[in-house]
């Protein structure tokens, strides 16, 4: 259809704006550090840089597949094809004006990205993905302005912290210890891999971005930033769509010129 | 005369044109003719291991897994001898001669396909018939046959019906049916949800088009056994059948295909969206102050369809590109979000499927235990909400997987999965239900 051009997200906040751009796959994310390929490999902790791919079934030219109109048309992901493991990347979002909630992690991870599996929890957000898939996917999460080294954190286990007072540096309180602030360069950098282990060589993940920055870019409603009661739009917007799959549950022949 | 006034466009499983103008009420379960024997085939298709009671009785080890009397053992050629098992047992379950008994010997004789007379579930009022027939006629059979004394019929019974009566259900037992023990089901009306999709993904040979189309006829057919799918519910139930079961307008296969090369869930969103627009299904409101604009419908039950369609075509891009099982909940999860972000109308099954992923994602990825997606049903404490609408995608993403999970297919089916997938109508539903359609579309 000529015309119609996708929305994503309805509201007139600056965070439903922010919410909106992220999802938006059109929207180039603004790069903001680098982090080498290798140095992301060791923070998630599923192989030894350089190491070959291990699978978890024989690559599918090999292996052959089922005469199926699906499969003969659906493109499979590189790490498909070669018949990777499915591993994880987790993070852990702060609610003191982090990049992302949760649940924005999914949205716009679903809209950016082809065959990932992300799960949303009170306080940790894993995306699966064939390993070499996950690694490039990876990369845009950690390296752009959807990740602040002090407010969100790469966590594979123990992840709590995310409601917690921030600490002296405005880092995110983590029990594992797994980034420390560096007073030097004022940079934050990981001493452990996602799950704990200790790392052979920190390593530096960059400045944790401005408060006011942050507020700018999050896409966060928050009493003592941009409250979502104050987005009449949006709040409007959700209750019309409760109250439609209320009325829709009750006799949706009945529910008409909404 | 029909109730409604819904015409459908038929297609095959590759996107290719079967028939036009098809009544809606034409692939109701209630009407039509392939439906109505799938469900008569679920309930009279039986399968027999006899490798496995040949097994058991070699080994002692009977009434499930490390369940062995010492000392009591039975050296019988079962397998050897299927030919003439499967005579005496055809013979035994006959109700006339030339009924609709039959007794297929498959992989050798290693296992048969049993089919029980529609006159003998006739006679009663449980489906169990079918199952409990066969297996105690395959006693009689075995017994006969091979001359068992009276000391040894024991091990006999334990070896075909396993466990049972200790146990609710034939536990260790041989002969198998897709339907589980009615104590098993989550309340009235369930039997025909309470079928793995392993199962259903293997009686399909992993065709994601068929699996999804056998799904859903056994979960919208349930609908009407459940009480859902009446009054003002059979509309919603028809139109989800026929759009997201039975690729109605080829809606399935075209928004896979837009999406197939590189398409993301989010891209499968827009393409639906884009269609029910098209097809003046959703239509514009006024825009809002940010710019946005919610859309209105006439008809919730038709968008419903459409997004049903949509979700079951971005499972396929997203575990079809992934060729893995495990993205399921995550996508009756974000497509239903996305699709509400993107319109302002309710998702699948207004709300249901979103809630039915969110508890499905948290059982299906080790978080509070569970299983993979293969082993989820319409009757599963934590599936069982969508009314019809989840299940033929968990199915179809069982299909497409290349071999992710630890716990396959394969294994979980057993038997059951691969013996059944010779009975045509079970194997390729969508030709025989578009078939059907159009033999009683004038009818209707």
């Amino acid at each position: 259809m000529a015309g119609f051009k996708p929305q994503f997200y309805p509201g007139k906040s600056k965070v439903a704006a922010n919410r909106k751009k992220y999802i938006d796959p059109s929207y180039k994310l603004e790069k903001l550090r680098t982090i080498s390929d290798d140095e992301l490999v060791k923070i998630m902790g599923h192989r030894v840089p350089g190491e070959a791919y291990k699978t978890t079934h024989p690559p599918l030219a090999e292996m052959g597949e089922p005469a199926c109109p699906i499969r003969e048309m659906v493109e499979p992901t590189p790490g498909a094809k070669a018949g990777d493991r499915i591993r994880y990347i987790q993070f852990t979002d702060s609610v003191y004006f982090a990049p992302l909630t949760p649940y924005m992690r999914a949205w716009l991870g679903h809209t950016r990205y082809r065959g990932v599996d992300i799960g949303v929890l009170s306080g940790r957000v894993p995306l699966e993905a064939r390993e070499r898939d996950l690694e490039k996917v990876a990369k845009e999460l950690v390296e752009t302005e959807i990740f602040d080294p002090a407010r969100s954190a790469v966590r594979g286990a123990t992840v709590h912290g995310h409601s917690l007072r921030l600490d002296e540096n405005g880092l995110m309180f983590d029990m594992l210890k797994r980034y420390v602030y560096d007073n030097k360069s004022g940079n934050v950098v990981y001493v452990k891999d996602q799950i704990g282990v200790p790392l052979d060589t920190p390593i530096s993940v960059g400045k944790p971005v401005k408060e006011e920055e942050l507020r700018k870019r999050t896409s966060e409603f928050r009493v003592d930033g941009d409250p979502f009661r104050k987005d009449t739009e949006l709040v409007g917007f959700i209750q019309r769509l409760h109250m439609l799959r209320t009325e829709a549950g009750f006799d949706p022949s009945k529910v008409k010129g909404i | 005369m029909a109730k409604y006034t819904d015409k459908i466009e038929l297609y095959d499983d590759r996107g290719r044109l079967f028939a036009s103008k098809v009544p809606l009420e034409a692939l109701s379960p209630l009407q039509n003719p392939a439906i109505q024997k799938i469900v008569s085939f679920v309930k009279q298709c039986v399968t027999v291991n006899l490798e496995g009671i040949e097994k058991a009785l070699a080994t002692g080890e009977l009434g499930g897994k490390w369940c062995i009397i010492q000392g009591r053992s039975l050296k019988l050629d079962l397998v050897k001898n299927a030919d003439s098992i499967a005579d005496s047992l055809k013979k035994t379950l006959q109700v006339s001669k030339d009924d609709d008994t039959d007794v297929k010997v498959l992989k050798g004789g290693k296992h048969l396909l049993v089919k029980v007379p529609a006159k003998r579930l006739n006679a009663g009022v449980e489906y169990t018939t079918g199952v409990t027939s066969t297996a105690a006629a395959l006693c009689c059979s075995i017994v006969e046959n091979f001359k068992v004394s009276i000391w040894n019929a024991d091990l006999i019974h334990s070896a075909v019906w396993g466990r049972y009566p200790q146990t609710m259900e034939m536990l260790g037992g041989n002969v198998s049916s897709l339907l589980s023990v009615p104590q098993q089901n989550e309340g009235m009306g369930y039997a025909l949800r309470n079928v793995p999709c392993a199962h259903i993904a293997l009686i399909t040979k992993k065709n994601a088009m068929n699996a999804a189309a056998l799904s859903s006829i056994l979960e919208q057919a349930a609908m009407f056994e459940m009480g859902d799918a009446i009054g003002n519910f059979e509309r919603l139930h028809l139109l989800g059948l026929a759009f997201q079961g039975l690729n109605g307008n080829n809606m399935v296969y075209d928004i896979v295909k837009e999406n197939a090369k590189s398409g993301t869930l989010g891209d499968v969103v827009v393409s639906t969206v884009k269609r029910a627009i098209a097809d003046k299904v959703i239509k514009p409101m006024d825009k809002l102050s940010s710019g946005y604009v919610p859309y209105t419908t006439d008809d919730l039950n038709l968008w419903n369809a459409y997004a049903a369609a949509g979700m079951l075509a971005g499972t396929m891009v997203t575990c079809g590109s992934a060729r893995a099982m495990q993205h399921t909940p995550s996508v009756f999860i974000y497509f239903n979000d996305l699709i509400e972000r993107e319109t302002g109308l309710p998702g699948v099954d207004f709300g249901r499927v979103a809630g039915t992923g969110v508890e499905m994602a948290f059982f299906s990825h080790s978080i509070y235990g569970g299983g993979n997606p293969a082993v989820f049903h319409g009757n599963h404490i934590v599936t069982r909400h969508s009314k019809g609408f989840t299940i033929p995608c968990v199915s179809a993403a069982v299909a497409l997987d290349a071999g992710t999970v630890i716990y396959t297919p394969e294994k979980i089916s057993g038997v059951v999965g691969e013996v059944l997938s010779e009975v045509p109508e079970l194997r390729e539903p969508l030709k025989y239900v578009n078939e059907a359609a159009v033999s009683i579309k004038g009818g209707v």
